[in-house]
């Protein structure tokens, strides 16, 4: 009898087991028709009674307040008829993470980001993504708001599968310190071989008057320290697509790549760079160049010249005098670091399981609608009206409490903002930074728009090419062995396929015919 | 051999079912036991074993939306393992993992035994609780801040020590961007952050010994050092075995977050690791079946290991099971 | 007269060897303590490397406290580290004392099945189709049931346990006593030093924990405090698309490490005490 009962317990405890594993597995076909039979539901009473349909989204991002004090969702609610659920992920990791499982386990937010093109393709070829071609006219608003243009670098095979956020516009130059070159009598280096010089002078004849020799000429994160001197040459940064005098080239082929290396070699064999440009991560070579450790940088104007980090540059040393400094001119002409013409702040997609549920799909049209038109892109700039800006005339004027509150606004632009005219906006003060950051000349490259075929690892070919560079401009590898690099690089990295598909993925765009 | 197989049935049945009924006997005996263990015997099932299903996304070519079970099979079936295999720098990642990784099982288990006796030599009590939590506070630092602090010390151009180094008539050294430094500082950062923290599970095992023991090597005249040698490390061999055991287990984690924090371009020869690897091919690009395939090698790899040196721990009187 | 001289000189390396230790240790802490107190371009003028604070301020701690959502943030983890140690502790002690039963039947299955998931695991998809289906989503105890017990924790344990001697069990059966009562009243007391080692584990485990939040809580009122100080360390790294951030400097960084873990610093001590009692196994033996 005792036996019995233990028998019996047993078997409980396996069926329970049991029970849950058989719930997993069919989890996903449940799951889904969970999610869609409340909302059918909804549709029925939504039809009668204009009630709120709710809507999840999630994204990258982070400072998103609570939702009793997020105005800007109660805004949106009240005008769509929505209950928005927005959730943010602060690590890129953290965020691709809790996308994976929410597909996978059909609890599908209803718009999310798409981290990449890479990701992108992927998930159209997993058949995840809605179609958005059929819907482009309920989506006449959004396109006005971004652009013909911009919906090519969201389209696969003719088929539009997500919204990109409108263009950007470019940020990074070089700084330099005005005051440095003063000191020593120097002019600001106009060709690359001033440029040197001024490396040079700036590690070596002590431009902070301490006498000690502890500055470097200039300082960045990774390659992209030098992408003024790439430019120059004619070339865009590493392994980027460009046409050049007609033609799509690679820059690893373009002939003048040779010549910038060598010549990042020499600037870098003067002593004058920093010795760490390849360590230097988040804001260390930033907070280098504050310090007046360095007197030249490679960055974008927010991290130098928004108003706290002025203010640190003052703290430090009140003589510090930041300038920006417009290419260098080289053989090959002049050239900022390069701007990709594909390249986009974001793109949002919305799930295909949504294509059952009209009423749901229509809401988050009506969202995306709502933030590219007048009344809700305003309010997702700036916030609200008489309480974070005001209007003289066309004109908004920033109140004080933009800065203090409204800070998050930009996690509800879903389909971006217009770049120029909102930084000049949020960012008066630093207006003419803006400004020239934008109208120097650069390389237009066109890696936003490639995807990656099978069969070839980016993150393999990535580190190869990084590692013989830096060999290369370190002086550990001769020159000489350019081509050999590019031999090997076919022969194990599979980077030929990877040629052959990126420029057949590009002439399809019109690109080089 | 049907037959065969059926005369020896006959034969055994008779004293089996004597055998069963014994055991059932046994595990009678000892419900009391079975009933502490149910519940978190239902946990391994529900949260640990339930959920390796999983696994098999390593043999297929895993799509988010049909899930784990409908995706289709990979072909060839260990296509995962060998893009792995076949990737230019396999070997170079395993060299790195296996080095990186003895380092830290030689570095990160003696200093903290080390630290652990010293403590509990120590007699001024006060001294003794001040040092403990001095000394365990850093394993409250996330490898960023560790990196932060790191970089104003050794950093080439700007770092506190490069300062002194130079002041001292010396040159900079580049110890963040040179192979020859970054795994020392790799290893030496662990034991920086793991020395306190990795003592307290010896510290606990040292309360448990018995204190008769020392009395009687007292009695018998013995000396510090002899009753360190005789009493304590003999009193904590169990954990010490123990825990090189489950270490050796993980032999090919080598540690991914704070080398995916503290390394760059210049140091990958040397400290590249499978989990760094990983991490930009597989996770990066939403390639979970590659994730998850070098994920079962490494699991595969660390059982062997773990059961070979339980075997031979148990030689010695010692082993997990 | 020899003896204690040698006594003496061993006392004193000791003591420097260990002051050396704490050294080394503290002064890395006493750089972000000092920075958390510094207003940043203060930090940068002085090289970027202090480890006095200079012209202190609390401007970090007070923003952190007003405008932060780390205060409701640390009663989540608080919740979250007391409720689960206590479930871990119990549970783990009632799997540890079973197996350190040597003539347990199954025991060795049933510890090989805790040591192959050290090594073996489902992955993130599995299991969280397991806590979706158990409702745990959004939720406290999905940051506690899915790492209810370590493995790592019963070995500990159980090899403690295994090292108490026989005949502490042999008279206590003798006496008729239940093993309940066993594990309560004669193993529970004497293992006062492996229990708060384990508990310590599991508690510095739940303090520390963000994984689980991130994947299973969308719940912005629900996030524990490691996910909050995550979210302000990361920013540096954040894209450039949000120029309106302000970033946060690493004065505010540093305070919120300083405010995320002195709280489970200072239990330490309390728990060290009792860690040195050591047992009362002679007088039981006799």
């Amino acid at each position: 009898m005792k036996r019995m009962k233990a028998v019996s317990v047993m078997l409980t405890v396996i069926m329970i087991s049991c029970g849950v594993l058989a719930g997993c597995s069919s989890g996903n076909s449940s799951d889904k028709d969970a999610n869609n039979a409340p909302a059918s539901g909804n549709a029925g009473s939504g039809a009668s009674a204009a009630s709120t349909v709710k809507l999840d989204i999630i994204e990258t991002g982070n400072n998103l307040p609570s939702p009793d004090k997020d105005f800007i969702k109660k805004e949106i609610d009240k005008a769509i008829h929505s209950d928005l659920n927005l959730t943010v992920y602060a690590s890129g990791d953290d965020y691709k993470n809790q996308l994976n499982v929410r597909l996978a386990s059909g609890n599908l937010p209803d718009l999310f980001q798409v981290p990449d093109r890479a990701s992108l393709k992927q998930f159209v070829e997993q058949g995840l993504l809605l179609d958005l071609t059929p819907y482009m006219d309920k989506l006449q608003p959004v396109k006005d708001f971004i652009g013909d243009e911009s919906m090519k670098k969201t389209t696969m095979d003719g088929k539009a599968y997500a919204i990109p956020k409108a263009p950007n516009i470019p940020y990074n130059t070089y700084w330099i310190r005005k005051d440095w070159l003063d000191k020593l009598g120097l002019q600001p280096p106009a060709t690359t071989d001033e440029f040197l010089n001024v490396v040079k002078a700036f590690a070596e004849q002590d431009p902070d008057g301490n006498g000690k020799k502890d500055t470097t000429g200039l300082t960045g994160s990774k390659l992209s320290t030098f992408a003024p001197i790439f430019g120059a040459f004619g070339v865009a940064d590493p392994n980027t697509f460009y046409v050049k005098d007609g033609k799509l080239v690679n820059s690893l082929y373009d002939p003048a790549m040779k010549d910038a290396l060598g010549f990042i070699n020499k600037i870098i064999a003067t002593g004058g760079v920093d010795p760490e440009i390849m360590a230097n991560s988040g804001l260390q070579h930033q907070e280098k160049a504050i310090k007046g450790q360095a007197g030249i940088i490679w960055i974008d104007w927010p991290n130098l010249s928004k108003d706290q980090f002025t203010e640190q540059i003052k703290k430090v040393n009140p003589n510090a005098d930041w300038m920006q400094l417009a290419p260098p001119k080289g053989p090959g002409g002049q050239y900022d670091g390069p701007f990709d013409a594909g390249g986009t702040s974001g793109m949002y997609a919305i799930p295909k399981a949504l294509e059952n549920n009209k009423e749901k799909l229509q809401k988050v049209f009506d969202l995306l609608n709502y933030v590219s038109g007048k009344d809700g892109s305003t309010l997702v700039q700036f916030g609200i009206q008489g309480t974070h800006y005001n209007l003289e005339g066309e004109k908004v004027v920033p109140t004080e409490l933009m800065g203090k509150e409204a800070g998050f606004t930009w996690l509800y632009q879903f389909t971006g903002r217009p770049e120029m005219s909102y930084l000049q906006t949020k960012f008066a003060p630093q207006s003419k930074y803006i400004e020239f950051a934008n109208s120097q000349p650069r390389i237009q490259i066109l890696n936003g728009f490639l995807s990656n075929p099978d069969g070839y690892n980016p993150a393999d070919a990535a580190r190869f090419i990084e590692e013989e560079f830096v060999n290369f401009i370190y002086g550990k590898s001769p020159l000489d062995g350019y081509d050999a690099f590019l031999k090997k690089l076919e022969s194990t990295m599979n980077f030929k396929t990877y040629m052959d598909a990126s420029i057949k993925q590009l002439e399809e765009l019109g690109y080089g015919k | 051999m049907n037959q065969r197989a059926a005369v020896h049935s006959v034969q055994e049945t008779v004293p089996r079912r004597s055998a069963l009924s014994e055991f059932g006997r046994r595990v009678w005996r000892f419900k009391a036991f079975y009933l502490m263990l149910l519940p978190g015997l239902l946990y391994y099932i529900v949260f640990k074993y339930i959920p390796m299903y999983g696994i098999i996304i390593a043999f297929k070519d895993y799509n988010m939306m049909d899930g784990i079970w409908s995706s289709p099979w990979a072909s060839p079936w260990n296509k995962h393992f060998l893009a792995f295999f076949e990737s230019p720098y396999f070997s170079q990642l395993l060299t790195n993992t296996f080095l990186i990784s003895i380092y830290k099982l030689i570095f990160g288990m003696v200093p903290p035994i080390a630290m652990a006796l010293l403590l509990n030599e120590c007699r001024v009590r006060w001294f003794k609780s001040l040092v403990q939590t001095l000394t365990y506070m850093p394993h409250f630092l996330s490898w960023v801040i560790i990196y932060g602090i790191l970089m104003s010390l050794l950093s080439q151009s700007s770092g506190l020590v490069n300062q002194w180094l130079e002041d001292a008539g010396g040159t900079a050294v580049p110890f963040l961007t040179s192979t020859s430094y970054f795994r020392s500082i790799l290893v030496g950062s662990e034991i920086w952050q793991n020395l306190g923290w990795g003592a307290i599970i010896y510290l606990a095992a040292i309360a448990g010994i018995d204190p008769t023991l020392y009395e009687a090597a007292r009695v018998d005249g013995a000396g510090r050092m002899r009753m360190i040698w005789h009493v304590t490390l003999p009193g904590i061999r169990t954990v010490i075995v123990m825990l090189f055991i489950l270490n050796l287990g993980h032999i090919l984690d080598a540690g991914f977050e704070q080398i995916y924090i503290m390394y760059n371009i210049q140091v990958y020869a040397v400290a590249d690791i499978l989990d760094t690897w990983v991490f930009r091919t597989g996770l990066q690009q939403l390639n979970f079946s590659l994730a998850s395939a070098v994920g079962l090698f490494k699991a595969a790899i660390g059982l062997v290991l773990v059961l070979g040196s339980n075997k031979l721990a148990k030689r010695w009187g010692e082993g997990i099971w | 007269m020899v003896r204690s001289k040698n006594d003496r000189i061993a006392n004193a390396v000791v003591f420097v060897i260990l002051f050396g230790c704490g050294l080394v240790a503290v002064f890395p802490l006493l750089y972000v303590l000092s920075v958390s107190l510094t207003p940043f371009s203060e930090v940068l003028k002085n090289g970027g490397f202090i480890l006095v604070p200079r012209s202190i301020t609390f401007d970090a701690y007070r923003k952190l406290l007003m405008e932060s959502n780390i205060p409701s943030a640390f009663g989540v983890t608080v919740l979250v580290t007391v409720i689960g140690t206590i479930l871990n502790i119990v549970i783990t002690a009632l799997m540890a004392y079973p197996l350190s039963r040597k003539q347990l039947p199954g025991r060795n299955l049933f510890l090989m099945m805790v040591v192959f998931t050290l090594l073996f695991s489902g992955g993130i998809i599995p299991t969280y189709l397991v806590v979706k289906s158990l409702g745990l989503l959004d939720s406290i105890w999905a940051m506690i049931l899915p790492n209810l017990v370590w493995s790592f924790n019963v070995l500990i344990m159980k090899s403690f346990y295994e090292s108490l001697p026989e005949e502490l069990f042999e008279s206590a059966r003798i006496d008729g006593a239940k093993e309940f009562r066993i594990l309560l009243q004669i193993v529970a007391p004497l293992s006062v030093p492996v229990t708060l080692t384990v508990g310590l584990f599991y508690m510095v485990g739940h303090w520390n924990e963000f994984f689980q939040a991130i994947m299973y809580v969308t719940d912005r009122t629900l996030f524990p405090l490691q996910v909050v100080v995550r979210e302000i360390l990361i920013q540096t790294q954040s894209p450039l698309e949000n120029v309106d951030n302000m970033t946060p400097s690493e004065t505010l960084q540093m305070a919120s490490v300083i405010m995320a873990s002195l709280p489970i610093i200072i239990v330490y001590p309390f728990l060290q005490k009792h860690f040195t009692k050591g047992m009362l196994l002679g007088s039981v033996k006799g």
